[in-house]
C-alpha cells in the first residue's frame, strides 16, 4: 500500500478499528510514514519533564495534613466473600430502611412535615471558604449545591 | 532507603517512608498530571490524591508488577477523574448561567481561567493520547507498559501514541510553513 493511499484512507474512514488496522499494517512499518512522526526529542521539548515539573517535595506537608485528617490506617485487602457479605448487609439495611420509612409515613401527621425551605450558611473545602453555587431548576423542587476550592 | 524498604515502611504506616515515597516519585506524578491536565493547581491536587490513594491501597499492590507502572496508573486515573469533574462543572455552570440560580455565597463567584497547557499544541490531543505521549517521551515506556497504565491493549496504546506523534508533527510542520511562508 502506498503512503498516500494510506493517508487518504486514514482521513476518509474515521472508524477506530479500521484506523488501528491501517496503522498496524502499513504505517508502523513504513520508513516514510515513520519519518513524519514526532521524535522523542521533539516531544520532550513540548512536554513538562519531571525535573521541570516543580518541587513536588513541597506537596508533602499537604499530603501529610490530609493523611492525618483521613486516618493513618491503610486499607487491607478484602478477604474472599467479604464483598458478598457487604452486599447482604447492604440489602438487609435497605429492607429495614424501606420498612421504617413506610411505617413512619403511615403514622406521620401533616403538621410534622418539614418546611419548604433550603438554607446553607457556608461551605468549607480544605479548611477554607469554597466557591458555592446553589442551583434550583425552574419548576423543580430539586436543589443542587456545587462547591469547589477557591482558587 | 530502596524501593522495597520504602513500600514496606508505607505499609506499616511510617511517615518517614511515606515522605520518602513522595520525594522519590512526586516529580514524576506531578509531570504526568501536568501534561495530561495542563493546569498546575489541578495537577497538584491530583498528585496529592494519588499519593493518598497509594498509601490507602498499597496492600493491594502486586509486587510482581512494576511499582512505577502501578503508581502511574493511579495518577493517570485521578487525572482523568479531574478532567471529568472539570467538564461536568463547566457544563453545569453554563446551564446555571441561563437558568438563574439562587445567589451563591463565599469565595470568588468567577473561577479563575485555567492555565494554558505546557504547549498549546497538546490541546489538540485527547487525554489518552497526551498520557501515551508523556509516558513514551519522558519515561521511555514501551507500548506494553503504556497499555498497563491506560488499561487498554498494547496495540491500542500503539495507536494512541502513533496518532499523538502524527498529529503534533503535522501541526508543527503547518506552523513552520506559516512562519516561513
Amino acid at each position: 500500500m502506498f503512503c498516500r493511499t494510506a493517508d487518504l484512507l486514514h482521513a476518509a474512514l474515521p472508524l477506530r478499528p479500521f484506523r488501528d488496522w491501517l496503522i498496524r499494517s502499513h504505517m508502523e512499518g513504513c520508513p516514510r510514514c515513520q519519518a513524519r512522526l514526532l521524535s522523542r526529542e521533539e516531544a520532550r521539548g513540548l512536554l513538562v519533564a519531571p525535573d521541570r515539573a516543580g518541587d513536588a517535595r513541597g506537596l508533602w506537608p499537604r499530603i501529610a495534613a490530609e493523611r492525618e485528617r483521613s486516618g493513618r490506617v491503610p486499607e487491607t485487602p478484602r478477604a474472599a466473600g467479604a464483598a458478598w457479605r457487604a452486599v447482604a448487609v447492604s440489602a438487609l439495611a435497605l429492607v429495614i430502611a424501606v420498612t421504617g420509612l413506610w411505617v413512619l409515613r403511615e403514622t406521620e401527621t401533616p403538621a410534622a412535615a418539614a418546611p419548604d425551605r433550603f438554607e446553607i450558611s457556608y461551605v468549607n473545602v480544605g479548611g477554607a471558604p469554597a466557591q458555592t453555587f446553589v442551583y434550583q431548576p425552574q419548576g423543580s423542587d430539586s436543589v443542587f449545591v456545587w462547591a469547589q476550592k477557591t482558587p | 532507603m530502596n524501593e522495597q524498604e520504602t513500600i514496606d515502611g508505607c505499609l506499616a504506616g511510617d511517615p518517614l517512608s511515606q515522605r520518602a515515597m513522595v520525594e522519590a516519585y512526586g516529580d514524576l506524578v506531578l509531570s504526568v498530571a501536568l501534561n495530561v491536565i495542563g493546569n498546575r493547581q489541578d495537577a497538584e491536587d491530583v498528585c496529592q490524591e494519588t499519593f493518598l490513594q497509594v498509601f490507602r491501597r498499597l496492600a493491594r499492590y502486586d509486587r510482581a508488577r512494576s511499582f512505577k507502572t502501578w503508581l502511574l496508573t493511579i495518577a493517570y486515573r485521578r487525572s482523568l477523574d479531574m478532567l471529568r469533574k472539570k467538564r461536568r462543572f463547566k457544563a453545569f455552570s453554563e446551564r446555571a448561567r441561563f437558568e438563574p440560580a439562587v445567589a451563591g455565597r463565599g469565595g470568588n463567584p468567577h473561577p479563575a481561567a485555567p492555565e494554558p497547557l505546557p504547549s498549546a499544541l497538546l490541546k489538540k490531543l485527547s487525554p489518552r493520547e497526551r498520557a501515551a505521549l508523556t509516558l513514551w517521551a519522558n519515561e521511555g515506556l514501551t507500548a506494553k507498559d503504556i497499555s498497563a497504565v491506560l488499561a487498554c491493549s498494547a496495540s491500542t496504546a500503539r495507536v494512541f501514541l502513533f496518532n499523538a506523534r502524527r498529529k503534533i508533527k503535522a501541526l508543527l510542520e503547518n506552523a513552520h510553513v506559516l512562519q516561513n511562508g
